[in-house]
């Protein structure tokens, strides 16, 4: 009798704002309301999140709503960065502000920490932090700092790892790093080597951490030579980008996030069609774990359908649970 | 037809004017002359109705004002591109925001059912401008494949069958741009045309967001345009146009590409150069060759944009195919800004001229 691997479920991104943070968001934009309401909507979405979360997943989150983008409270936190101009998401109708890099850069001790959403310290032991990965971070930068794009990843590691230590030091023990680069526009030899390095930094800052590298935004099967080369733990693909017949066995050690939410479509997934793609993917790679979730960022969509689809991916993680991976 | 080298157009919207800075604006453009009189008490508390003529009238005189050969009335009726386009037809649902970015949201409407066309539209905006404008007239119209990338599509994927991966994605959203394009854009420009339309430029931002479906983009604009008889434009923004090429170059009745390039020329980077390409294919078009940075309020100088003309003019080869424009709408900037922005413009675009023929001549 063969056992399934243990299968976890989570957001990968934030999660998007609801409508009445919308509106207070707005509202303190346009001075039309204080800082402190505004303040004590986001407190409460955060919370009727995380119940969610908590009632449906294996990892919160708390939805991230107060970042701007994913590179901004690094670019606002860490030495050597300044914010610059709106610039394109991937493939989507999002903008971030495209940091740019004047200097090498560095961080200062708990900035960064002190980004995160704050119910998240108290559940630090599930909780899954987010963070840019390495590559995808060091090519949307503007850099002026003189070093070389794969120098900066490098860097990049480095400081993330650092990173890493600090708040696994305060008990977070998951960690993702969202690097849909790798899949869109992924490193040519001997650049590779350099994203090998990089991330080697980041798991030899706490070995004992749970290292997700999440990618979307394309297939990824012609990235996987890359991606099981990577000392992480998990490696995330979007099944909505990428056929299951690309897939081929990977390192046993490595667990297989599979993006099964489309963040594209409010219209729900079956959820025959999608325990059917996650079964096919792993009859293709046999994974020692299974991390289920969106596969583009969620707040693609607005809060409501978002939802929706929280419910689904929860339904199909139950279902495989209940009925098995095989 | 302007006889002159390098004529300036604008390309979208301004920021709609509340009531106090129309009476402010009123002194320095005087729109108020253009319409029927209208009461004071009116003018104290109009109907929307009566904002939204206020507003377009100003829009078309605070653009003639600026010196602009082709104008338009600010898209002063639209929620924005997207929406109130959204809105003349049936088959969408609203189901709340989306992020743009930091606290900017926009409405993402999603396709529930066979997209059809309630009522031809920009109708009435049109004669508006018509009977309102001095100077030449340039309708801007949101084009197919924007319109379907912008939604989210539950009509169209649910037909393909099983698993929705890439390929069935593909597949409905090709569906959902020709319909886009068949039933609500190519009746809408027909009757438009009808009612003496003859510029149209339709606006395709989200072409950029998807380079391997340039070939859809061009799909749409050939279906929407088919058999039609106008002087039509495309305009894409904030895309890297080599990525589109030479795919772009099939859309047939495409007289013009209105692009941004003023964005992306700072710190070293040639924003021009990407011209270049037009001419190793090519291609006869003329160019709406955006010289302002829309997202920034730095002014730019005339000297600036002048340079910006004579080297596009360099690249393409050719000085009368160049028309020159803000990089996309100005709605982002105050109004004093974008004012102060097009005044540059136009005469940066006068200075451009010295030194050059005029083959139009």
């Amino acid at each position: 009798m063969t056992t399934s691997p243990p299968i976890f479920a989570g957001l990968t991104s934030p999660f998007p704002r609801p409508e009445r943070l919308i509106a207070a968001t707005r509202d303190l934009d346009r001075g039309r309301t204080t800082p402190e309401l505004a303040e004590k909507t986001f407190v409460e979405a955060e919370t009727e999140l995380l119940a969610l979360e908590e009632r449906l997943f294996t990892n919160v989150t708390a939805g991230y709503f107060r970042w701007n983008d994913l590179f901004r409270p690094i670019a606002e936190t860490w030495g050597g960065f300044t914010v610059g101009p709106l610039t394109r998401w991937l493939e989507t109708n999002t903008f971030f502000r495209q940091p740019i890099l004047s200097s090498t850069p560095h961080r200062a001790a708990g900035a960064f920490a002190a980004r995160l959403p704050p119910p998240l310290t108290s559940r630090a032991a599930v909780a899954r932090v987010l963070l840019p990965g390495p590559y995808t971070f060091a090519k949307i930068l503007e850099n002026r700092s003189g070093d070389s794009e794969l120098q900066t990843a490098l860097t990049l590691g480095r400081l993330l790892g650092e990173e890493v230590r600090e708040l696994h030091g305060s008990g977070f023990h998951v960690f993702q790093f969202s690097d849909p680069m790798l899949v869109t526009d992924p490193p040519e030899p001997p650049a590779d080597e350099s994203v090998v390095q990089a991330y080697r930094s980041i798991s030899n800052a706490v070995p004992a951490a749970t290292t997700i590298v999440w990618t979307f935004g394309a297939g990824a099967g012609p990235a996987l030579p890359l991606l099981d080369r990577l000392p992480v733990s998990v490696v995330g693909i979007d099944l909505t980008d990428t056929e299951p017949e690309t897939l081929r066995p990977g390192p046993e050690r490595l667990g297989l996030g599979l993006g099964i939410i489309d963040p594209r479509t409010t219209l729900a997934e079956s959820l025959d069609d999608t325990v059917g793609v996650v079964r096919e993917a792993l009859r293709r790679r046999p994974s020692a774990s299974v991390w289920l979730g969106p596969g583009a960022p969620l707040d693609l969509l607005p809060a409501r359908p978002a939802e929706q689809k929280l419910l689904r991916l929860s339904d199909v993680r139950h279902t495989l649970l209940r009925e098995g991976v095989g | 037809m302007n006889t002159h080298l390098f004529p300036t157009q604008e390309i979208g919207s301004l920021q709609k004017p509340s009531l106090e800075a129309l009476r402010e604006w009123e002194a320095r453009v005087h729109f108020l002359s253009r319409l029927s009189h209208i009461p004071d008490e009116v003018l104290l508390h109009p109907d929307v109705g009566t904002l939204q003529n206020l507003r377009a009238a100003f829009a078309i005189a605070y653009l003639e004002a600026a010196g602009l050969d082709r104008v338009y009335d600010g898209e002063a009726r639209r929620v924005e591109m997207y929406e109130y386009a959204v809105r003349q037809m049936t088959g969408f649902q609203f189901q709340g925001h989306v992020r743009s970015w930091d606290s900017k949201y926009y409405r993402k409407g999603t396709v529930v059912n066979r997209v059809d066309l309630t009522a031809p539209y920009h109708l009435e905006e049109f004669d508006f401008v018509q009977k309102h404008a001095r100077a030449a007239i340039k309708l801007p119209i949101t084009g197919p494949y924007t319109l379907a990338d912008w939604s989210y599509d539950e009509y169209y994927l649910a037909r393909q069958p099983g698993w929705k991966g890439r390929p069935q994605r593909r597949a409905a959203q090709q569906e959902f741009v020709v319909d886009l394009a068949r039933r609500v854009l190519r009746p809408t420009l027909q009757r438009l045309i009808e009612h003496g339309c003859r510029v149209i430029q339709i606006d395709e931002p989200a072409a950029g967001t998807h380079p391997d479906e340039a070939p859809l983009v061009v799909e749409g604009f050939n279906e929407a345009t088919q058999g039609l008889d106008a002087e039509f434009s495309m305009h894409i923004c904030y895309s890297r146009y080599q990525d589109l090429l030479p795919a772009l170059l099939e859309a047939k009745a495409c007289r013009q590409w209105a692009w941004e390039f003023a964005n992306r020329d700072a710190d070293g980077h040639d924003g021009y150069e990407v011209l270049k390409l037009l001419r190793e294919y090519s291609d006869t078009r003329s160019v709406g060759l955006g010289v302002l940075d829309v997202h920034r309020d730095t002014l730019e100088t005339p000297e600036l944009v002048a340079e910006r003309v004579r080297r596009a003019a360099k690249y393409l080869g050719d000085p009368s195919k160049i028309w020159v424009n803000p990089d996309c709408g100005l709605r982002t900037r105050s109004l004093d800004v974008a004012y102060a922005k097009l005044e540059a413009m136009v005469a940066g675009a006068a200075l451009a001229r010295t030194g050059f023929e005029n083959p139009r001549n």
